[in-house]
């Protein structure tokens, strides 16, 4: 193996974790602070407390796998292990695949380690229509820079790959702007699987930094367990009912742990911190939890090439461009962020999925293909496609996820940024990624083609790797789940720490929003726990 | 198919104005699920080999199997190379949900029993005796058809086959890709 195993070494020298599917009997555990979910939010916020002095419970549903599981980086293995619902998951109505991580390290430990601090005019939307008080710019920068410290974030230096490159060239010959993504990680091998985990320890995931500390300050990591409900007398949460899961995580083994704690901390991520709130029947006058979830509702265009340009390898996302972020102000016309995806044929198949010997003839072309990403920027503006978390017969969550001819409108033009920095970047061809959609071959032909696409679902193909809000944050009980501080506004020792917080999607890939705003939030509930 | 699909199934037709077509598919969907479930018409273990596909799923894929990939198959291996496509969709469908596979199996039933194959396939003998051509009409038609089910249907399948094909290490030649990196 290329590098040591952080993990294994751990455990060697005594870190303290149960795997849930290895269980013999049922178990009890007790900690000052039970964190349930070991993403984003809840490593960032692990972390702190335990440095503080608590002691500190993780616990996450999904397997434990690290550096030597993720060589040697089959899409096939990793996929089904690594993602929610086994990457089954998607919207209620089909129609949007939903990518979210599910093991330990959460979603950072499959992300692609583009780091963005929350933009500005987000921050004010939120302090101006969400009544959100004191994460303006100012007060959240020394956060951001404390965790882009921590986890090494700094622009990518080396080279963009051939894919990342075409919107560089694309925007430059048009006059466009586009900057170099900032990235967490240190000594990368620009290898560019960081969906599938990566092998070297290089991405700062959660997996190799906060959790790898927490379990160094004495705290305690519980796996392959699913918080199912959390147990609630008045105001206050008294434990957790947690079901063990058999080792593909698919379904319950029939143990059970219940942990006891002085303090909770929900950080789950979207659809699931919500999940665990309505199946616990938490106290909701306002009907909130689960309501307004967003998606950064995605579409693609791939362009075909003369050159080879690689997709699969080289780092996933060095470029992107903000040119339609902001042109409208925060809640104007739908507006987006592009960006690429890296094209490892396996997630390339399904993206540019289709029948017999067309599809055949785009996989063939793989190595020349340019995939493209718009992010949708959902929920700043009353029209915008909303989602809401509901549960199945089993207790787990579904995304009720709507689109609307507001967010249709954005996709469109989202279609025609992308087509034309495409070709002017050099494209033979392109396809706005819609079944009725042909490969075009000018700018001219693509607008006209672009323009008469029917916006509907399951023809466009539509999908999401953000998944945002869903326990909003407000100071007004009405507007949030938890106060700014990720204070549950009506159980007392609950905290949310994830990006089921935002009153909105970001508008920037979100975990250094998350991060920031974690850290800034743990480090003022260890005040509170301290007083 | 439980009652929030056929409900959802009936608005999306009615929508378009299609009422007549969208109460005979629900109707239909709807006394597949249950005679799915009821008379074990469609069986409910998994064939010999494999996790989760039964036999009627198995006839089912391979007959879609070779037609969505078409081009792809190195020519003279088709037979091996759907066997490897059938064997890692099972694996993939054995980690998904419980209710992501529920779902799937649905959709699986109303393909593979009888009475609900012919009127909403358009094939109306078995999958074994399914000519390409008629593989591919029943495609286009669940692809372009006004029902937001089988239009949801179409796409699951058309994204899950490659997905299950481009895994294995026989696939890579033909899209270019060189395999990830030794490390
Ligand atoms: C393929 C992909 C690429 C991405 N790339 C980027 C990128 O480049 N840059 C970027 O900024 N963002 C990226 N993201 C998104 C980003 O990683 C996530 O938004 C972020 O990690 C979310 O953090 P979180 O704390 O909200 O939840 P997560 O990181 O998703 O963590 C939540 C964890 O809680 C666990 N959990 C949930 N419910 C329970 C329960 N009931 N019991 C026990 N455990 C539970 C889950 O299994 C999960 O492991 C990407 C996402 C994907 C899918
Ligand atoms: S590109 Fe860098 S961070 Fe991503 S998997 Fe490769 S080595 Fe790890």
């Amino acid at each position: 193996m290329p590098v040591p195993d952080i993990f294994r070494q751990g455990i060697a020298r005594g870190w303290k974790t149960y795997d849930g599917s290895a269980l013999e009997q049922d178990l009890t555990l007790e900690a000052d602070v039970a964190i349930i979910g070991s993403g984003a939010g809840g490593g960032t916020t692990a972390e702190i407390l335990s440095a503080a002095g608590f002691k500190v419970l993780i616990i996450e549903e999904g397997p434990l796998r690290t550096s030597d599981d993720f060589a040697p980086l089959r899409e096939n293995k990793a996929y089904p292990a690594l993602y929610q619902e086994g990457l089954g998951r998607m919207s209620k109505n089909g129609a949007v695949t939903i990518l979210q991580g599910r093991a330990v390290g959460g979603t950072t430990t499959v992300n692609w380690t583009s780091s963005f601090r929350t933009p500005k005019p987000t921050l004010e939307h939120w302090a101006k229509e969400h009544a959100v008080a004191g994460h303006d710019e100012a007060s959240m920068a020394p956060w951001f820079a404390k965790m882009e410290e921590r986890l090494g974030v700094a622009k990518w230096a080396v080279p963009p790959n051939g894919n990342n490159q075409v919107i560089a060239d694309g925007c430059d010959a048009l006059g466009l702007k586009h900057d170099i993504i900032p990235r967490n990680v240190r000594g990368c091998w620009n290898l560019g699987y960081c969906g599938l985990g990566c092998p070297t320890n290089a991405k700062q995931s959660m997996l190799v930094t906060t959790i790898p500390a927490t379990l160094d300050n004495n705290g305690e990591l519980l796996y392959l367990a699913r918080v199912n409900r959390l147990q609630i007398e008045g105001s206050r949460v008294v434990g957790l009912e947690c079901l063990a899961m058999d080792e593909r995580c698919v379904a319950p083994n029939g143990r059970k742990i219940s942990v006891r704690a002085k303090h909770y901390v929900l950080s789950g991520g979207g659809i699931n911190s919500p999940a665990v709130l309505l199946r616990s029947n938490a106290p909701d006058p306002h009907q909130l939890a689960g309501k307004r979830t967003f998606l950064h509702i995605t579409n693609f265009s791939a362009a075909r090439f003369a050159q080879k340009l690689d997709p699969f390898a080289g780092a996933p996302q060095s470029v992107y461009s903000d040119q339609f972020q902001w042109h409208d102000g925060a809640a104007g016309e739908m507006s987006y962020k592009i960006e690429v995806a890296p094209m490892q044929p396996v997630f390339a198949s399904t993206l540019l999925a289709g029948v017999g010997e067309q599809a055949a003839a785009t996989m063939a072309a793989l190595p020349h293909i340019n995939f493209m990403l718009a992010l949708g920027r959902d929920g700043f503006h009353p029209d915008s496609a909303i989602g809401n978390v509901e549960l199945r017969d089993d207790g787990s969550p579904i995304l009720d996820y709507q689109m609307t001819d507001y967010s249709w409108d954005g996709v469109r033009r989202a279609w025609l940024s992308m087509a034309e920095i495409q070709f002017a970047a050099g494209a033979q061809q392109v396809w706005p990624v819609h079944v009725d959609a042909p490969w075009l071959s000018s700018w001219q032909e693509a607008k006209a083609a672009i323009n008469s696409l029917p916006l509907e679902l399951y023809r466009a193909r539509i999908g999401s790797a953000h998944v945002m809000g869903g326990c909003g944050m407000s100071e007004d009980p009405k507007l949030g789940v938890t106060d700014s501080l990720g204070r549950h506004h009506q159980l007392e020792n609950l905290s949310i720490h994830d990006g089921s917080l935002f009153p909105t999607s970001i508008g920037a890939n979100p975990q250094l929003s998350i991060y920031g705003l974690t850290a800034k939030l743990a480090s003022q509930l260890v005040e509170r726990l301290k007083a | 198919m439980n009652a929030s699909n056929n409900h959802n199934l009936a608005l999306a037709v009615s929508r378009r104005g299609l009422l007549k077509f969208s109460l005979m598919g629900s109707a239909m969907l709807a006394a597949a699920g249950v005679t799915a479930s009821l008379s074990g018409c469609s069986s409910s273990q998994p064939d010999t080999g494999y996790q989760v596909l039964r036999r009627e799923d198995v006839s089912f894929l391979s007959a879609l199997i070779p037609v969505v990939m078409q081009g792809t198959f190195v020519a003279g291996k088709e037979a091996t190379a759907t066997q490897l496509t059938l064997q890692a969709f099972d694996r993939n469908l054995a980690h998904f949900s419980p209710e992501v596979l529920k779902l799937m199996q649905q959709l699986l039933d109303v393909l593979g029993m009888a009475f609900t194959r012919g009127p909403l396939t358009g094939v109306w003998g078995s999958w074994d005796s399914a000519s390409r051509e008629e593989v591919t009409a029943f495609l286009e038609r669940w692809k372009n058809s006004s029902i937001s089910l089988l239009n949801m249907g179409y796409s699951s399948l058309v994204q899950l086959i490659p997905m299950a094909w481009y895994g294995q290490t026989e696939a890579w030649g033909h899209c270019g890709y060189p395999g990830p990196p030794t490390i």
